[in-house]
């Protein structure tokens, strides 16, 4: 796997595994060892997506209504 | 945000924009303004304290210097203890805040967390390793800190205690896998005797007088004519009776101090009379009570904040049971609504800086129980509302006017838990969903009935004692009465459940502190099917939970001569009356129970191995054993598969559904054959505080698809965050087929909602709905969080702008920022239930 | 050598003017208060940051 931030190149396990705040999905955050950056990865494909900042939100919207109401209204304006 | 925005901006355009924090400042009295902003936040950020927040070393100098002068003194132990408790209140700095109303702190200035070095070296030891709370000069500081804790080494509670435990169930305890904290009778979580305390009928000094007549008959009795065994025991007897008036004297002084301070400032300093007359009434209350009843809210109030603080003088308090709406309601109603002394925005006042005096009480609290407790000092959960004695409704004006100063103060801790029950009037209800609306994430709502049945079940409580139950920690019910009261519930009987399980696979071994701690049962691969799987389960339970209970009942049992409380038992009935420490077995009913941390995970294991190894045989025993010991690296899509393909608790499904029940009626059987030292049971209560991030690093893979490293779930009977996918009907539907009265003694539920979709009456209407479901289903707790995403993340990126939004953790809120990013992202994760 | 009751911050107990209070105003980063700590009249003031000679 290649760090998006440093460009360093290792097995996928050589990047620390730190969590994953969403057990059902296959993105977790680990980080590079050599430049040390909190990296999004998706674990199936093995592939770093993204560093990590604050706000940064890996996983998208959380599950259940979260947004629905913004989602509404957008559909709504859009039917408009 | 710049004071001319906050100046430009509505009440109503902040509230609009839900940033309830801006327009609750604008909405407050100038006075609690001052008072709320003047509080040094003392919960710990990742472990540590914030800076400028130091450690106290008088109060451990005044002790060590004090029990050094009494070594060689004659008095027996508890005497001496109390000795040092009156030296420590009698020569303590005390301060008064500007615009104050209320007095008292425990530790001596409001910067600093208070220590007691009596109580545990451990405790002493971390102190001195923390540089970044030892005050300035710290060089010279840390030499003080070195001298008291070589002092205490060897001397401290913990050090009398440890030679008297079992060795191999106290190394496995303090490994740090199974359970937290050390069983103590001055550390953890101390109920009070408030129906013999609180209720207007005595206070110290009526006490004092109780406790003379005792010492005369007692006296009387020693010198007849005659020796028996109850002679041989009466010696003791007056020696706790007499160190339960030092420390009731001790008490009256400082509050004399404080008012005698008060009248200084006014007749010295102030110059604003208004201020003055303010000072006077601080002194006339400080030389009311804590020696007489109060008359008044106000000397309510200081009443409760001047006991509070002598108990935690006395002993390492990491909650705060207590009902202040049922106990200080008269003297609100008396000075509001009788006697009109007190408007209702002066009395909003009162309560809100009675809420600030309790944000603001810190003690230095060893890292395992500041990463647990991340952003607090522990757990004060208030109790409001519920039933009195006679089982009518108890809300009353003061209840309402909680609900509203917890609106406009906006304090993490304390927190509100309160007892619903069918009688509450909607205008009630609408106070309390007001907060829940505010994005407070309290009050955590409670099944009074169920909770009342629940305690007569558990632990025999006679139904009038049992109606008055509190708080005595995040969840667990417990009556303030004189033998219903539980002086101490020692936090090491806290069990981490997700080692139940993990054990199976490990056959007790425990890989991350590398020693065994469960039961040795067979090497998991040689289960031929889950009845054998479930019975090692069964095994490790039984295994994990007996270790912390044996040590409680080993410290409970050495309490009254080792580690004695003459304070506690100064404002205990049943001590007052028998001349035997509170903490004596022989004069308790008992109320134990095991705090279930990472509960849920077993259900969801047990589910996923029942269902894709033994009957789908999609995987071998052996494959998921392996996938288990290299933490998923390298078996993603297998991981997938436990989560996905696997039934999952909170969807209204019965095959993981009736696994839970299984689990629950194992543990509330073996609830019954392990009894603690007053004979009673010890029921298990699933819930986490933020021991679901602690034990992140500590619980290995489980077959629920979890890694080591990730956070584990939310605690209580809450689902998974995202693994409740059938809506907020199932999730109660789930919860409500465990019965909440016969299978543990509380259940936390976290919920997480919309804000846009409950605004407005609407919202209302839609959250009343969803409770009469809750209700009706017999749940007896649940809590909710209702902050969007949106805020969250954007509190993540911009911390400073976002200080004051406040989350419920688990059984406790914190403020956002406050908390680890893992638990942030935890949080957020969590699903949001649609409502309607 | 200078002692707490000729200070200015030095409050006398009524019934025991040998004993007695070190009152102090003080500011901190978050509030301001005053402090109270007991002492004796008598007691040595002469390396006390905070001694005022009392007029």
């Amino acid at each position: 796997m290649k760090c998006t931030e440093c460009g360093y190149e290792a097995p996928l396990s050589e990047f620390r595994y730190l969590y994953n705040a969403r057990i059902d999905g296959s993105i977790s955050i680990r980080q590079c060892k050599n430049c040390e950056q909190w990296l999004a990865v998706d674990e199936l494909k093995g592939v770093a997506l993204e560093k990590v900042t604050g706000g940064a939100a890996p996983w998208g919207k959380s599950a259940g209504i979260e947004g629905l109401a913004e989602d509404v209204k957008k559909k709504k304006r859009r039917s408009a | 945000m710049a004071q001319a925005a906050l100046k430009n901006t509505s009440i109503e355009e902040f509230e609009k924009k839900q940033e309830w924090w801006w327009a609750a400042e604008k909405r407050r009295s100038s006075r609690l303004d001052y008072l709320r902003k003047a509080i040094w936040k003392k919960g710990a950020i990742g472990g540590l304290y914030a800076p400028g927040v130091k450690t106290d070393l008088e109060q451990a100098v005044l002790t060590t210097n004090m029990a050094r002068s009494l070594e060689n003194a004659p008095d027996p132990y508890v005497v001496k203890s109390a000795k040092i408790f009156a030296h420590v209140l009698d020569n303590k700095t005390i301060f008064i805040t500007d615009h104050a109303q209320l007095v008292g702190y425990t530790g001596s200035l409001p910067h600093t967390m208070n220590w007691n070095p009596s109580i545990a070296s451990i405790l002493n030891a971390e102190v001195f390793n923390d540089p970044t709370s030892i005050p300035d000069p710290v060089d010279k500081n840390q030499a003080v800190i070195q001298d008291i804790v070589g002092y205490w080494a060897g001397k401290s509670d913990l050090d009398k205690m440890m030679p008297v435990f079992d060795m191999e169930d106290m190394m496995k305890m303090l490994s740090g896998s199974i359970g937290w904290g050390v069983p103590l009778a001055r550390g953890g979580y101390s109920n009070k005797d408030y129906e013999y305390l609180m209720t207007g009928k005595r206070a110290f000094q009526e006490i004092l007088e109780e406790i003379d007549k005792k010492i005369d008959e007692a006296d009387e009795l020693v010198h007849t004519p005659v020796a028996n065994k109850e002679i041989a025991l009466m010696y003791d007897k007056l020696n706790n009776w007499e160190a339960m008036k030092i420390c009731l004297e001790a008490g009256i002084r400082i509050a004399k101090r404080y008012a005698r301070l008060a009248r200084i400032i006014a007749e010295n300093f102030e110059e604003d009379p208004k201020r003055k007359e303010e000072l006077l009434k601080i002194a006339a209350a400080c030389e009311r009570v804590p020696a007489h009843p109060p008359r008044t809210l106000q000397e309510s109030f200081q009443y409760d904040i001047f006991i509070q603080m002598m108990s935690r003088t006395e002993a390492i308090e990491g909650a705060w049971p207590c009902r202040p709406d049922y106990y200080h309601g008269p003297y609100y109603d008396k000075d509001v609504n009788i006697d009109k002394t007190l408007t209702p925005e002066e009395a909003l006042d009162l309560v809100g800086e009675f809420l600030i005096r309790a944000a603001e009480v810190c003690q230095f609290k060893p890292k395992f129980a500041r990463e647990g407790l991340q952003g607090i000092d522990g757990t004060w959960v208030w109790t409001m509302g519920g039933v009195d004695a006679n089982g009518r409704d108890a809300c009353n004006d003061l209840t309402i006017a909680f609900m509203q100063a917890a609106r406009l103060v906006r304090v993490a801790n304390p927190t509100f838990a309160f007892r619903w029950h069918p009688h509450v009037q909607d205008k009630v209800m609408r106070e309390v969903f007001e907060c829940i609306r505010h994005g407070l994430g309290y009050p955590s709502i409670r099944h009074d009935p169920i909770l009342i049945a629940n305690a007569m079940h558990w632990h025999g409580h006679p139904i009038e004692e049992a109606r008055l139950w509190v708080h005595q920690a995040c969840m667990s019910p417990n009556p303030p009465t004189k033998h219903g009261y539980q002086p101490m519930r020692m936090a090491n009987a806290t069990a981490n459940c997700a080692k139940i399980i993990e054990y199976v696979f490990t056959s007790g071994f425990d890989k991350i502190v590398n020693m065994q701690v469960g039961a040795e049962t067979p090497d998991v691969t040689t289960f031929k099917d889950f009845e054998e799987f479930f019975a090692a389960w069964v095994t490790q339970m039984k295994t994990i939970f007996s270790i912390l209970v044996r040590s409680v009942n080993r410290a409970r049992v050495l309490a009254p001569t080792l580690t004695p409380r003459p304070f506690l038992s100064a404002i205990s009935e049943r001590s007052v009356e028998s001349g035997l420490d509170t903490l004596d077995p022989s004069i308790a009913r008992g109320n134990a129970w095991i705090t279930a941390f990472t509960w849920v995970e077993n259900a969801d294991s047990l589910a996923a191995v029942k269902k894709l190894v033994f009957e789908e045989k999609k995987y071998t025993m052996a494959e998921l054993k392996e996938a288990l010991d290299k933490n998923w690296e390298g078996y993603e899509e297998m991981r997938l598969d436990f989560v996905k393909n696997a039934p999952k608790w909170g969807n209204d499904d019965d095959y993981v559904d009736s696994i839970m029940l299984r689990c629950l009626d194992e543990c509330a059987k073996f609830s019954k054959e392990i009894k603690c030292p007053c004979g009673n049971n010890w029921p298990i209560l699933p819930e986490n505080v933020s021991g679901n991030i602690h034990y992140a690093n500590i619980v290995g893979a489980l077959p629920n698809g979890r890694r080591l490293g990730d956070a584990l779930y939310d605690g209580g009977i809450s689902p998974g965050p995202g693994l409740d996918k059938n809506g907020p009907t199932a999730v109660l539907k789930s919860c409500g087929k465990i019965d909440h009265i016969t299978q543990g003694r509380a259940f936390l539920l976290n919920q997480r909602l919309s804000p846009t979709q409950l605004a407005g009456e609407k919202g209302y209407q839609l959250w009343r709905a969803y409770m009469r479901t809750w209700a009706d289903l017999g749940l007896d707790h649940v809590q909710f969080n209702m902050v969007d995403d949106s805020t969250l993340r954007a509190a993540q990126k911009d911390p400073e702008k976002y200080q004051e939004v406040i989350v419920r953790v688990a059984g406790y809120s914190a403020h956002f920022v406050d908390i680890s990013r893992k638990t942030q992202d935890n949080i957020i994760q969590r699903t949001v239930q649609g409502l309607g | 050598m200078a002692t707490c009751k000729e200070c200015k911050n030095f409050f006398p107990l009524t019934d025991n003017p040998a004993k007695g209070d070190c009152v102090q105003r003080v500011v901190d980063p978050r509030q301001a208060y005053y402090k109270s700590k007991p002492v004796n009249a008598e007691d040595d003031a002469a390396s006390c940051p905070s001694f005022q000679k009392r007029s």
